[in-house]
């Protein structure tokens, strides 16, 4: 029953993706965690608006893609869904690089989940590239009453480790597209100051960055 | 430093319980193992297939996207080539993209903030800088260069990504035996297309492709399936025990996974039946697995002794994945890179602002064929001396000179040179520099180009900026007034020098005598030699001859003028000859450096005859047409040896 319903979605993304090729910015995300902490309701509640309860556990890996607007601009986000599981990390982890954007998820009736992030920071440190930008997301805020990783918590954890800190629900569609909205932003920034501080990258020759010594200087023509 | 701070920080949110059930699970002790294992081997057999599959198709989407992605990018780079090729104008009197010259009587111009090149305010853009509150500007080609480097995601990951240009069969040949690979391997296919960008990642990519393998041959073999289980169990166990405290487990558990493939794969592709000897391959090619870690860890402490071990392979990971990524960046920009390199060349967006301003002035005195150079002022930049070099000029002030050449020609032929002025960023050296022999056909050809140096004593002497005047702009006999930006340094075009060098100029004078029925060739005076002596001067002497001539007669020789450029000879020679045969005659004139003791040295030669061009055949024609008329004009002499031997 689910599986005809995940494929009839599929086949709707195949027809998106095909009709929509004028987008501005293209921007790959990648959300990862701990397994069963939401990450798979998380992107379908914001690529699709639906939810699930029932636990299907995510088979190696998946995305979807979603197009906003942000400043008149066009922005295609290719979202990918990671198997939280161990047996899965080496598909997971080869798609690290390229991601410009990552939503580190725990949950927050689970105190495992929480303890791994520094684990899940550290991959993120090891397999992405530098200017790679995270958003902490503690799930499952709609469930007060198994609360067990206070809000404080969460978010001195993120000051601790430099990324952006939101509470989420899936189930409930609290800040789900805020914190999409935020890593946009924040990526967006990014951008604009990776060309303004350096504009001689975007028209030089990647040469002059391989070597590092600098160039020779150029003789002078002599009085002599 | 700081992980290791964040990792202390972290036990804060663990408890003693949590963390010793967890590591007890690590270690597989206790009664938990058999469930463990049995609940594992459940899922393995159940589920392998329907996960391939899955993965699969998930990677062939990937896929789909991916080639829809680099035929957009191919797009923007397409559209960006084709702007920079249809690029009309110099970027220095005329509009870089549209050609307008600039002037008076032409449109305004503004400096693009990245190629320094001028353009009109139509082909710029106006943008503000967020650091600056000032306006800059950006010339259409640059600006979209930065649209292409956003839209292609090119800032992050440092160079652009790979690409397929529209309309080019060479890109879709290549393609081909790409899919043909992928058709033998279907598990393989995704590796050239979805990983381009670091090679660590094909390796990562091939990674996937074995594990996929594994669970095929896993899902035929259930025997198999069950002792692989156990290797990869007691493998990764192994890995586990080794650092059980470590802060940093996810990582070393990452890399143990990535190992236990490989070793399998190479179990299969070493003997497709079982055999005894299967354990002892395993063990020598893990032994293998096992070498590059400790080497790519001794190269991380190697490099920086400071920092710990446990940071030791992800540090090194983080350093090689950069390099490959450039290197890939580099391989991606090749066919971009021979076009940028003229705009690239010396690019220096400060020294394009501040190398100071040149007051002068320019005169050409037609009747003369004299330009005269006055420079009045310059106002000039402090020095920013390279980086270990010793400062020369302690005080950070200059000692100014500036310097004249025509172009094209020869430098030192054509130099003039200003006094130098001691320690001031604001010389005031109102000098006139005269260069002679300047013709109208000079006027229309040449540009002048006005250095300012530093002289140094003791090194080289540096260049502080230059400026260049195409003569034509200049009306004759009209004092023109210059306050002109110094420049960067540009590159003389070197096919002209090649060609025909320049060596100096020559007044001759040619009158037909009816009288004496003979041609008078006058020999006045040279301007500008070539120097030929080491002391920078030439013992010039003038050598006239009229061809053919068989018995060599016709030979004449000036006096040697000693150690000067600019000789006046002011002789006369006759050859006599009828007016009717005068037409079927060339006369020569070469230029000579006397040398005591050794050959002489040639300085340069010209020819006037009917074979002659230019200003040479109008003197010649001339001279026929009006008998008995003296008639002077001035000539370039070059280095092309008019039949003569180089010796005397």
């Amino acid at each position: 029953m689910e599986l005809y319903g995940k494929m009839a979605a599929t086949q709707d993304n195949k027809q998106k993706e095909n009709s929509d090729q004028n987008f501005d910015y293209m921007f790959k995300l990648l959300i990862i965690g701990n397994s069963s902490v939401g990450k798979t309701s998380f992107l379908f509640r914001y690529a699709d608006d639906t939810f699930t309860s029932a636990f299907v556990s995510t088979v190696g890996i998946d995305f979807k893609v979603k197009t906003v607007y942000k400043n008149d601009k066009r922005i295609k986000l290719q979202i990918w869904d990671t198997a939280g599981q161990e047996r899965y990390r080496t598909i997971t982890t080869a798609y690290y690089r390229g991601a410009m954007g990552f939503i580190l998820m725990y949950d927050i009736t689970n105190e495992e989940s929480f303890a791994a992030v520094q684990d899940w920071a550290t991959q993120i440190k090891t397999y992405s590239w530098d200017n790679a930008q995270v958003i902490l997301a503690g799930n499952k805020c709609d469930m007060e009453e198994e609360r067990i990783v206070s809000v404080d918590s969460g978010r001195l954890l993120a000051e601790q480790l430099g990324f952006e800190f939101f509470e989420t629900s899936a189930k409930d569609n609290i800040n789900v597209k805020q914190t999409f909205d935020r890593l946009v932003d924040i990526i967006c920034d990014k951008m604009s100051d990776t060309l303004e501080a350096d504009p001689a990258a975007a028209g030089g020759t990647p040469s002059a960055r391989l070597t590092e010594t600098p160039a020779p200087p150029q003789p002078s023509d002599c009085s002599c | 430093m700081t992980d290791t701070m964040f990792g202390s920080e972290n036990e804060q949110w663990v408890c003693p319980n949590d963390r010793q059930l967890m590591l007890r699970a690590k270690l597989h002790t206790g009664w938990s193992i058999h469930t463990f294992q049995s609940e594992r081997q459940r899922k393995a057999q159940a589920l392998e297939k329907r996960e391939l599959d899955l993965i699969m198709s998930v990677i062939h989407r990937a896929e789909q996207l991916e080639l829809i992605e680099q035929h957009r990018i191919g797009r923007l780079v397409e559209r960006l080539d084709n702007m920079r090729s249809s690029a009309m104008g110099n970027g220095l009197s005329q509009c870089l993209l549209c050609g307008e010259v600039f002037g008076l009587l032409g449109s305004s111009s503004v400096l693009c903030l990245d190629c320094c090149m001028k353009v009109c305010t139509k082909c710029g853009i106006e943008t503000t800088a967020g650091g600056q509150k000032r306006t800059q500007w950006l010339c259409k080609i640059c600006s979209e260069q930065r649209e292409v480097w956003k839209r292609s995601g090119a800032w992050f990951y440092k160079a652009l990504p790979k690409h397929i240009r529209p309309i080019k069969d060479s890109i879709l040949d290549n393609r081909k035996p790409v899919i043909e690979r992928g058709e033998q391997l279907p598990v393989a296919r995704s590796a050239p297309i979805s990983y381009t960008w670091a090679q660590s990642r094909v390796y990562l990519s091939e990674s996937d492709g074995s594990d996929a393998e594994l669970s095929e041959c896993s899902s035929d073999r259930k025997t198999f399936a069950s002792e692989t289980n156990q290797r990869r169990d007691s493998e990764s166990s192994g890995g586990q025990v080794q650092t059980p405290q470590s802060s940093f487990t996810s990582p070393t558990r990452g890399n143990v996974h990535i190992e236990s493939p490989s070793s399998l794969v190479s179990e299969q592709s070493s003997s497709s039946s079982f055999n005894p000897g299967l354990e002892d391959e395993v063990i020598d090619h893990s032994r293998t697995l096992l070498t590059p870690p400790a080497l790519s860890r001794a190269g991380s402490l190697r490099s920086s002794s400071t920092s710990q071990k446990s940071e030791g392979p992800q540090a090194d990971a983080n350093r090689d994945e950069d390099d490959l990524d450039q290197a890939f960046g580099a391989t991606a920009l090749v066919a971009s890179k021979k076009e940028e390199e003229p705009d690239v060349e010396g690019y220096d967006s400060d020294d394009s602002t501040t190398l100071g301003t040149l007051d002068f002035s320019l005169l050409y005195d037609q009747e003369n064929n004299a330009l005269h150079c006055t420079i009045n002022k310059a106002k000039l930049p402090v020095p920013r001396y390279k980086k270990g070099l010793k400062p020369m000029d302690h005080n950070g002030l200059s000692d100014p000179y500036v310097k004249l050449h025509l172009l094209p020609g020869a430098s030192k032929a054509n130099k003039l040179r200003t006094k130098t002025l001691r320690n001031t960023l604001n010389p005031v050296w109102s000098e006139t520099l005269t260069y002679y022999g300047i013709t109208d056909e000079d006027m229309v050809r040449k540009t002048l180009r006005i250095s300012v140096c530093d002289e140094d004593k003791f090194r080289h002497n540096e260049f502080i900026g230059e400026t260049r005047i195409p003569l034509k702009k200049l009306k004759p006999n009209q004092t023109k007034n210059f306050s002109n930006c110094l420049e960067k340094q540009l590159p003389i075009d070197k096919t002209d020098d090649k060609s025909l060098e320049e060596r100096g100029r020559i007044m001759i004078s040619l009158k037909y005598s009816s009288q004496k029925s003979g041609l008078v060739v006058g020999i006045i005076r040279c301007a500008h030699l070539a120097a030929m002596d080491a002391n920078g001067f030439s013992d010039p002497y003038v050598k006239t001859y009229l061809k053919p001539d068989e018995n060599k007669k016709s030979k004449h020789k000036t006096a040697v003028k000693k150690k000067t450029l600019n000789p006046e000879f002011n002789e006369e020679f006759f050859y006599e000859i009828k007016y009717a045969d005068l037409s079927k005659k060339t006369l020569e004139v070469t230029v000579w450096d006397y040398d005591i003791g050794k050959s002489n040295d040639f300085i340069g030669g010209v020819s006037l005859g009917i074979n002659a061009s230019g200003e040479r055949l109008k003197h010649w024609f001339d001279c026929l047409k009006n008998k008995d008329k003296k008639i002077e004009r001035w000539h370039t002499l070059t280095n092309e040896l008019p039949g003569s031997g180089y010796n005397d």
